[in-house]
């Protein structure tokens, strides 16, 4: 699997303050992360660095062999990342067919494809952004981020806040999204036993360090540690 | 494991829809929601299919046995467990009547249906729990490397919760998902 994204020592934060330390890890395309960690643990301030909206200290951020750092916020999407932030921040006077193709980008991922995928925001295409459900709004920044047609797609607890209906729709999305092979996924979750099983690698951090880096089965299998760093109902 | 994860994700789907059951009939008989038998009759339709062509089936063919082998502590376990997938078939056979009645003659039909749907979900997550909390625990426990590879290839020959056979299941919770109300479901709010 060739590499599509390396960290190496990276140490980051907001202001003076310094809220990842240390943290190493690669990516390949096409490769599936699950980054997790309890509630402030920096699992959303990791994301945060690689698009770009946190002070970066030091280390090493490379990205298809060329040095992240240096690209600026914006210029980051450009260069292939999707991101689909916790807030969800979707265009409220849009329309969910508007807030597509507002951000479209050619590539694989194209409005019938977005509406094969999610048939519910085909169905609400005419509607605004801000008369959609909790469950659909989460829908459309994930099918939002897909029109990007990102190499490298960033999902911040997407399953956050929803029913558990909505929840199993969507993780089967994830999970055929991530096993397209089509881009590579970093996955943000407090719920390890639900995403452990989609993803290849997984992380663990730790008050901003990384405590388990390796393959998801062996933590998936390590009930004991699961537990130590992620609590109990973790698996 | 693969085997528990599969189980951990059929008990899922269930309870999913078990919880998205319990909301609809709740707000029916509040009154603040009219019935809509295209979600009734989906929710009924999945939770008699998927447990009795998908998930029991595994369980009774390939798990329970291998575990009533290793383990005598089990048998009494698995006993209980197969009475409960019987009883939990001819409750969901009393409910998909007591719906076709329902369905038939209106609004006059909604306490029948509505009596048996609480007893029906308590009983299902006293099975589930208990599924979770004793079988899952004495399987890791008892089962060695090579009944967990066996049972895995078994397991991973059977369908999932949501495609079945031709991907109907797949349909089938996608078209609860998009019919039950929110914040429950993605449908229109009552």
């Amino acid at each position: 699997m060739a590499e599509l994204l390396e960290l190496e020592n990276v140490w980051a934060g907001y202001g003076d303050a310094v809220i990842l330390e240390a943290i190493s890890f690669k990516l390949g395309e096409a490769d599936s992360l699950a980054l997790l960690g309890r509630n402030g643990m920096g699992k959303t301030t990791l994301l945060s660095t690689l698009m770009g909206a946190t002070r970066f200290k030091s280390g090493r951020m490379r990205y298809q062999g060329q040095d992240l750092v240096v690209v600026p916020a914006h210029g980051r999407a450009q260069l292939g990342l999707g991101w689909v932030p916790q807030e969800r921040d979707i265009f409220p006077s849009l329309t969910v067919e508007e807030n597509l193709t507002v951000v479209a980008r050619p590539g694989p991922w194209h409005l019938k494809r977005i509406y094969d995928l999610f048939p519910r925001l085909e169905e609400r295409r005419a509607n605004m952004g801000n008369q959609l459900s909790g469950g659909e709004q989460q829908m459309l920044a994930m099918a939002r981020a897909l029109m990007v047609n990102p190499k490298l797609l960033l999902l911040d607890e997407p399953l956050e806040g929803l029913a558990p209906l909505i929840v199993q729709e969507l993780l089967r999305i994830i999970g055929q999204t991530v096993s397209s092979g089509e881009m590579a996924v970093i996955l943000v979750e407090q719920h390890a036993h639900q995403i452990l099983p989609l993803t290849r690698q997984a992380l663990v951090l730790e008050r901003g360090r990384v405590v388990f880096s390796g393959a998801s089965e062996t933590l998936r299998k390590d009930r004991t540690q699961l537990d130590k760093w992620l609590g109990v109902g973790a698996h | 494991m693969k085997t528990i994860d599969i189980i951990h994700d059929e008990h899922r789907a269930l309870a999913a829809v078990l919880q998205a059951l319990r909301f609809v009939v709740g707000e029916i008989r509040a009154g603040t929601l009219q019935v809509d038998f295209r979600l009734l009759t989906a929710m009924v339709d999945y939770i008699t299919q998927v447990p009795e062509k998908v998930h029991h089936p595994k369980e009774d063919h390939y798990l329970f046995p291998r575990l009533r082998s290793r383990s005598p502590k089990a048998a009494a376990l698995i006993e209980i467990l197969e009475d409960q997938h019987i009883a939990g078939y001819c409750m969901t056979i009393d409910l998909l009547q007591a719906l076709i009645h329902y369905q038939s003659v209106g609004a006059a039909g909604f306490a029948a249906f509505d009596a048996l749907v609480q007893p029906y979900l308590d009983f299902n997550w006293q099975h589930l729990n208990q599924e979770e909390v004793e079988l899952l625990p004495l399987a890791r426990e008892v089962l060695s490397e090579q009944d967990w590879t066996e049972i895995d290839t078994a397991f991973a020959a059977n369908f999932d919760p949501y495609a079945g056979a031709e991907g109907e299941f797949k349909e089938l919770f996608g078209r609860i998902v998009n019919m039950t109300p929110a914040p429950y479901g993605l449908g229109p709010a009552g």
